[in-house]
């Protein structure tokens, strides 16, 4: 590996020392040409032409040879004793020797200015792929598509041939869950590996940090041996840590020799950080849909069971009342007429008693849903509207307890909101399983300007869909009618 | 003759008023039962002439049971009367597939309702 690594620095070096050797011999021809009309030493200046692109492109050490080199040829061709080192004159050699310093002063300037402006570019792109990637992640796209993009911008930027995102996993493996090169190769995302081999993620578990790795060689392990196959020689990984634990890896890789410089693991902090708080959002955003969907199903199920329970005590107790209350009847003799009388009257409290019950309980939750489902409790509450309704429902089959509630209720409010605010003369209430969705709609063509602000009713309608995962969409422009959409998805509730 | 009736009900409470009551009318109360299980197994020895079905049986149904009665018993729908807690007018747009002659609230249970019924039938 060093042996390599040197071998590339020396072929590097002999590059510079060709180039530097042309460049003199065509500034020295150049002279030549003006020889006869201009005094040659003022054409000195002309070997700066050689000694700048020398110093921007291989760096100061090789701008001196190349001006050493320039004085050389100058004395050698053009100044008397022509063809020959040795100088006459003590001010030529005053000359050459002002020429060599300028020239190592103004190569070793122009050296600094192209590693400043190299400087800026790179971080004027790093800033760029970071702004790039936070917009994503404040955009919050799903994660599969930012951590390819973090893979991709990780690779570019370090100047990688590879890069790899991958995810510890419960059981000590990882997860490919991002991968880039910058030509096509086959790699791997969504399969897992065993850590038991050379590995840039086992390497930054067991340092809890950036590590490098020189060579894959010789190393055993499926990761090692696909870096083989891939001819990784150095890598670079760095930890993604979302809230205190190690989530996951980021690794780029080289096929060359030239090293990773110094600043690459800063540099790929910046992005670790954005990877890790898109993570935690993701994380939070679950929790919170899952926590108000708990909360919805709960109040539904609560509700369900104050109906079960009433319906199974008081009710029943109360129609068993009756009954035996009317059994008695029958028995007292036509002539006790007051006390007959009162008795009716009894009969009448307690049927009264069992109305207002059941109108209670129906308020709470209809038995119609738990026994029939969706379609016919929304009958029932047609049947009950104070304003013309029209049914067309498509959605006929059983459905999740929680789903066929939240619809019921969804309608139920819309259409206590029909009643109440649109002067309608007509509400089409329709459902449908629409691919893997339940759409229930209800229209009116009343005067609309139906408005979230305003009240209470509407936003609850809007956490009911939301926390199922569904979607609500009001349209009420004023005069022309309200439209309430729900959509709720199929699965996962 | 009086009436022969069968009363399905999970409730035994309500199988017991019930029985006073249409009893006082002049029904003969044939049977009862609690499950879908007991009552197919009693309803064709019994020669009821009119079966109630409570329509909730606690963990089972009685549509259920009205629609296993058409198929496994002698007994004819039209001779089927489902009877609730809740009012018939809540319930009226779950039935309307299930073969019974209809749906009755518990509070109306009479000798007088029951014959109506059958005769309308
Ligand atoms: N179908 C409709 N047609 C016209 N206006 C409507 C309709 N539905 C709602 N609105 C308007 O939107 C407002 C908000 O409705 P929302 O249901 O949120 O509150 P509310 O019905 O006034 O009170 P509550 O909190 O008791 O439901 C209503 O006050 C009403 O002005
Ligand atoms: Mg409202």
């Amino acid at each position: 590996m060093d042996r390599r690594r040197t071998s590339s620095a020396v072929a590097r070096r002999l590059t510079g020392l060709l180039a530097a050797g042309l460049l003199v011999a065509a500034v020295t021809g150049l002279i030549k040409l003006g020889e006869p009309h201009v005094p040659t030493l003022s054409l000195l200046v002309l070997y700066l032409l050689a000694v700048l692109p020398i110093a921007i492109f291989w760096g100061t050490p090789l701008a001196v040879v190349t001006a050493v080199l320039s004085v050389w040829a100058y004395a050698y061709f053009f100044v008397s004793p022509l063809h020959s080192l040795l100088l006459a004159d003590a001010q030529n050699a005053i000359g050459l020797g002002v020429f060599l310093v300028t020239a190592v002063v103004v190569g070793e300037l122009a050296a600094r200015l192209r590693r400043a402006a190299l400087e800026a570019q790179r971080l004027s792109n790093e800033q760029s792929a970071l702004r790039r990637v936070a917009t994503q992640v404040a955009q919050g796209v799903a994660p599969s598509v930012l951590f390819t993009a973090v893979t991709e911008e990780v690779g570019r930027l370090c100047d990688a041939d590879l890069a790899r995102m991958e995810r510890y996993e419960p059981d000590g493996t990882v997860t490919g869950v991002g991968a880039w090169s910058r030509v096509p190769a086959h790699l791997t995302v969504g399969e897992r590996f065993d850590l038991d081999g050379l590995s840039i993620a086992r390497e930054v578990r067991r340092r809890a940090g950036p590590i490098r790795l020189d060579s894959f060689a010789g190393a055993s392990g499926a990761i090692a041996q696909e870096a083989q196959t891939l001819g990784i020689r150095s890598s670079i990984g760095c930890p993604i840590t979302v809230g205190g634990r190690l989530w996951g890896v980021v690794a780029a890789s080289k096929t060359n020799d030239v090293p990773f410089p110094a600043a690459t693991e800063a540099q790929i902090a910046g992005f670790t950080e954005l990877v890790a708080t898109a993570i935690e959002n993701a994380e939070a955003r679950a929790e919170l849909m899952a926590s108000r969907a708990r909360v919805v199903v709960t109040a539904d199920r609560t509700r369900r069971q104050i109906e079960r329970n009433l319906h199974d005590g008081a009710q029943q107790r109360l129609v068993s009342l009756a009954l035996r209350l009317q059994t008695a009847q029958t028995k007292v003799p036509p002539e006790l007429s007051v006390l007959n009388a009162e008795l009716d009257q009894v009969h009448g409290g307690l049927t009264d008693a069992l109305d207002e019950l059941r109108e209670t309980a129906r308020g709470i939750h209809p038995a119609i849903l738990a026994e029939g489902g969706l379609s016919p409790a929304l009958k029932s509450l047609g049947r009950r509207s104070t304003i013309p309704i029209r049914l067309t429902l498509r959605a006929q089959l059983r459905l999740s307890e929680r789903l066929e509630a939240s619809a019921y209720y969804f309608v139920s409010e819309a259409l206590t909101n029909a009643a109440k605010h649109s002067h309608a003369s007509l509400v089409v209430v329709t459902t449908d399983i629409t691919g893997d969705a339940l759409r229930v709609e209800i229209r009116d063509n009343g005067q609309g300007g139906a408005d979230f602000s305003r009240g209470t009713g509407l936003l609850g309608l809007r956490d009911r869909v939301e926390a199922l995962g569904g979607r609500l969409n009001l349209d009420s422009p004023r005069g022309a009618g309200t439209t309430l959409t729900a959509e709720f998805p199929l699965t996962g509730s | 003759m009086g009436l022969r009736c069968f009363i399905v009900d999970d409730s035994t409470d309500f199988l017991d008023a019930a029985r006073s009551r249409l009893e006082s009318d002049g029904v003969t109360v044939v049977g009862v039962a609690s499950t879908i299980d007991e009552a197919l197994a009693r309803l064709d020895r019994a020669e009821p002439d009119v079966v109630l079905v409570d329509v909730n049986l606690g963990s089972e149904s009685g549509l259920d049971l009205a629609r296993r009665i058409q198929t496994e018993t002698n007994v004819d729908p039209a001779q089927v009367i489902l009877i609730s807690t809740h009012a018939a007018e809540d319930l009226i747009d779950l039935v309307e597939s299930v073969p019974a002659a209809a749906l009755l609230s518990k509070t109306a249970l009479s000798g007088v309702t029951l014959r109506r019924i059958l005769d309308d039938g």
